[in-house]
């Protein structure tokens, strides 16, 4: 619609008009965009697999033109396999793991990773913990040993241990300043109750209570050799680097094998309202459970996200952004885990249209559930998604990320050279069939972080409004 | 003028040279300036089957009309909202159902339009940059609706964000004196809103010409016909006469300021510190980028190991030239040299500083030891390959742009290690002492401001539940 109202103006508020034409000696300017070639061959970069004994698998993936590599130690240890109290003690241990071995101190470490072009990095996610970086191809083995000792041989030095505590509960007050971050406790907290996944933040309490002996037996519980893959990614030799991961890792302990409880997410309509006086801006989150990356439907889910609100040309943003104004950039998405998946929207609105923009983006579900996308739109979705999993295996944390995705929910290897043949296959009835089967929006959770004397009256037509933390 | 020869020569030799061209990660770099003056770099990676097209246009926030703070970014949004051949929507619907990404982003001195796309649709693409480069068709309702979107930007970036602006906006306010330095970029609101049909129109015409611009393609790419398909699209626009530069120089400065900002939304303490950085392409420049690796990269640096290792007076310390805007490389005026965290009320910014200060005396006194030098080189040289390799090979594609835009010379992206190995501990301690000089520095520091105390139930500022 708003094509035709910008062809219907009258030339004199054009810039078009005003840019000159083309030369005489040129081709007029098509007016419709040329066909693109033939698509290009792209596979996925074949890894090469080995399993030690105690169970540690290295993976290699030659890949790349610039002389570097990433070397990446996964473990299944993370904030998942954390107790009621003890939030974020996976995040102490991943700091406390930094800060030495037996035989360097965490300023060597970091000398010694710098030397190499790199620098070593503990991440802690909910499934996963990671410990590497990127360094000049040439450290590829010498980084694989630094890596190997750090995890293998902590020192866990108590005397770090207040520093990092004071850190965290920095980065608590930090985290719970911003809106987003507090939207979304409230969402697993809703959805996830007592399971780790519902317990995105600690209290300053908790974190104040954790030991050395805590965060030992954390490690004790939740490393070993029998929980990990190493990643090896880039331009590299291939046989030392090989090498070098048998001798480092060899002799390490198995650890406990990882149990995981999937969650039993629940949902039910209600609106979480938690009061920020003043705020220009309303954070809104509205999510419901669905189903994770090993369910068949779970390929075709994606689609139907993409296409309603996952891509800048999706339904929603086109909605409450280009066409309303009401936001920035709003996006939903499907967010994974290990046995477990949730989708959300997320957009924050100006405060006074708060109501609208819900509305809105109930409005685009109802739609997508009620009528079929054309062949047309779903076809750009489709060469959309094809395309972006080309890119995100175009760089070796981006293949890197995609190996260990499909390593934690045990996808076969056919997948990653599947993927786009199965986001093809996806019809346009079959988009509106995932929206209506579990896009249940009946039964959303709905949490919105605002100037609740503005948009309290708002949010009433959505359900109970439910105010405070 | 060397121009021309450098130009020839590096074409030749890229074509010559072309299969070979990967070994030790030398970047081949065809360049050429078509009749109407758009420069055209074109770089070959065959990694993967993905290609980036992007258009840089040598007009920068810096630049933007005095009574419209924020124009430049808002313009940004317009050539989104519909060209000649393309309404509103269709860019973005036509880039991504060729399986592509794409953004805009408005800086110092340059604002960009960038394809991440699979390398067979690059024609597709070139066509549809070619048709907003020709002309735009905006009408008042798309103007209304992105002041909408570009204010929502402000809000969730700035106004309802704790440590909105902190230190990237705030900053250049502080340091810089010259209007065209030191005003607010994201604009005022009011500013955003005064914004007119007509005022698209003026700045359309000003600046976005093929004189004006470089126009890069990167990645799986044939270079010679891809060349072909530039010409076919780009050649028949006309060029236009560019307005007399403006004056963005700024004085040395003589005297340290400092600056509280309050924050309500805040509810920790942040400082960061800004320096007045070399002119580009000086030898000071090279040098002041291995004082940055030096200094403030990675968990090895001097500010690091004093301020977080050793003191745990905060958990991080960030920092860089052209900060969380961009780096040394894709900014051409006068920017700063910045570090910057977030720390605990407990401790007071002067005892911060203190800390800061005797690092740089240390600098400032003692020369580098080669082994320093080398260590800064190592990280220099892997940060190279990873600014090109940043967001899927788009980084490689900025830098050939900006060296273009700026320097008239993509090709200096394969000499910039040898630059910065000429750089010497002498050097170093030369470029600490001017440039890393107290009176050469602002200081901005955040204090949370409480919330008012009449709700007890309100605050989610609090940090504590």
């Amino acid at each position: 619609m708003n094509r035709h109202l910008a062809r219907a103006l009258p030339v004199a508020l054009c810039v078009a008009a005003m840019a000159g034409q083309p030369s005489a000696r040129q081709e007029p300017f098509p007016s419709t965009p040329p066909k693109a070639g033939p698509a290009r061959d792209f596979r996925v970069p074949e890894p090469k697999r080995v399993t030690l004994d105690n169970g540690l698998e290295i993976v290699l993936v030659q890949w790349g033109n610039i002389p570097k590599v990433r070397v990446t130690l996964d473990i299944r240890s993370g904030n998942a396999f954390e107790k009621a109290d003890e939030v974020w003690l996976s995040d102490l241990t991943g700091n406390l793991l930094r800060e030495g071995s037996a035989t360097r101190t965490a300023t060597q470490i970091s000398e010694q990773a710098a030397r190499m072009g790199g620098s070593l990095n503990v991440s802690v996610g909910g499934d996963r913990t990671t410990i590497g970086g990127d360094v000049l191809s040439e450290f590829a083995p010498m980084m694989v040993e630094l890596v190997a000792d750090v995890v293998r041989n902590p020192k866990f030095p108590g005397t770090e241990l207040p520093r990092l505590k004071t850190d965290l509960t920095r980065q608590l007050a930090v985290s719970l300043s911003q809106p987003q971050q507090v939207a979304l406790e409230k969402l697993r907290a809703v959805m996830y109750g007592d399971h780790p996944t519902g317990r995105v933040f600690p209290t300053e309490a908790m974190i104040k209570s954790y030991s050395a002996d805590e965060v030992g037996d954390f490690y004790k519980s939740t490393y070993g050799a029998g929980r990990a893959r190493l990643y090896v990614v880039g331009r590299f030799d291939s046989a030392t680097a090989e090498a070098a991961a048998r001798k480092a890792f060899a002799g390490w302990g198995k650890g406990t094998p990882a149990t995981v409880t999937p969650p039993k997410p629940t949902t039910e309509r209600v609106v979480y309202l938690i009061d920020r006086p003043g705020a220009v801006q309303s954070s809104v989150l509205i999510g419901m459970p669905v189903i994770d990356p090993t369910h068949e439907d779970y390929i075709p889910l994606t689609v139907m996200d993409a296409l309603l609100g996952g891509a800048f040309a999706s339904r929603i943003t086109k909605n409450i952004r280009e066409d309303k104004g009401y936001t920035y950039s709003p996006f939903s998405d499907v967010s994974t885990r290990y046995r477990d998946a949730y989708w959300a929207e997320n957009a924050e609105v100006t405060t006074n249209v708060t109501g609208p923009s819900i509305k809105e983006i109930f409005a685009e579900i109802d739609r997508l559930q009620a009528e079929p996308p054309s062949a047309q739109e779903l076809t750009g979705i489709q060469n959309y998604m094809a395309g972006t999993f080309v890119l995100q295996n175009s760089s070796r944390s981006g293949i890197t990320g995609q190996l260990a995705y499909m390593d934690l929910h045990g996808l076969p290897a056919s997948h990653a050279n599947e993927y786009v043949k199965k986001v093809h296959a996806v019809t346009p009835a079959k988009v509106t069939e995932m929206a209506k089967k579990y896009l249940r929006d009946d039964q959303a959770t709905i949490v919105v972080v605002g100037d609740r004397k503005v948009i309290e009256e708002q949010l009433k037509p959505f359900g109970k409004v439910v105010v405070g933390k | 003028m060397p121009r021309r020869s450098v130009v020839t020569l590096a074409f030749a030799l890229a074509l010559a040279a072309a299969p070979a061209a990967q070994q030790r990660s030398t970047i081949p770099v065809n360049y050429h300036t078509l009749d109407n003056g758009l420069k055209v770099v074109l770089s070959r990676d065959t990694s993967s089957p993905i290609a980036v097209v992007g258009v840089y246009y040598n007009i920068g926030f810096r630049l933007e009309p005095k009574d419209r703070t924020g124009f430049a970014h808002l313009f940004e949004h317009m050539m989104f909202q519909g060209s000649q051949h393309l309404g509103k929507n269709e860019f973005i619907g036509l880039v991504e159902s060729n399986g592509g990404i794409l953004n805009g982003s408005t800086r110092f001195d340059f604002t960009n339009y960038f394809q991440i796309i699979p390398s067979h649709t690059v024609e597709t693409i070139l066509w549809a940059e070619a048709d907003r480069m020709r002309g735009l068709n905006i009408t008042q309702e798309n103007l209304t609706n992105q002041q909408g979107v570009v204010k929502n930007e402000v809000k969730v970036n700035v106004l309802n964000a704790p440590y909105g602006g902190f230190p990237w906006l705030d900053l250049p306010q502080i340091a810089n004196t010259n209007w065209y330095n030191a005003h607010n970029f994201y604009g005022d609101l009011e500013h955003l809103d005064a914004a007119t049909l007509g005022d698209v129109k003026q700045f359309f015409e000003t600046y976005y010409s093929p004189n004006n611009a470089v126009l890069v393609v990167t990645g799986d790419i044939d270079p010679s016909q891809t060349l072909g398909m530039v010409k076919k699209y780009f050649a028949g626009i006309p060029s236009s006469k560019l307005p007399a530069p403006l004056d963005i120089s700024e004085p040395r400065q003589e005297k340290e300021k400092r600056v509280n900002k309050q924050d309500a939304l805040a509810n920790r303490p942040a400082l960061a510190v800004g320096y007045h950085a070399p002119a580009r392409n000086t030898p000071e420049w090279y040098a002041m980028g291995l004082i940055d690796d030096l200094m403030v990269q990675g968990q090895d640096s001097r500010l690091y190991q004093a301020l977080v290792q050793k003191r745990g007076m905060t958990a991080d310390v960030n920092g860089g030239t052209n900060i969380l805007l961009g780096n040394m490389f894709d900014v051409k005026g006068p920017t700063l040299w910045s570090a910057f965290l977030i720390h605990d009320a407990d401790r007071k910014p002067d005892e911060i500083l203190a800390v800061i200060d005797e690092e740089v005396a240390r600098l400032q006194k003692t020369p580098v030891t080669k082994d320093e030098l080398s260590l800064a080189m190592v990280k220099r040289r892997s940060r190279l390959y990873a600014a090109q390799e940043e967001f899927a090979g788009f980084g490689r594609a900025n830098l050939l742009a900006s060296f273009a835009l700026f320097d008239d010379d993509p090709a200096k992206i394969n000499r910039l290690e040898e630059e910065f190995s000429r750089v010497t501990p002498e050097l170093i301690q030369k470029t600490a002492n001017e440039y890393l000089r107290t009176s050469n520095r602002s200081v901005l520091t955040i204090t949370p401001q409480p919330p008012p105390a009449k709700d007890p139930e309100a605050g989610v500022q609090g940090g504590t539940r």
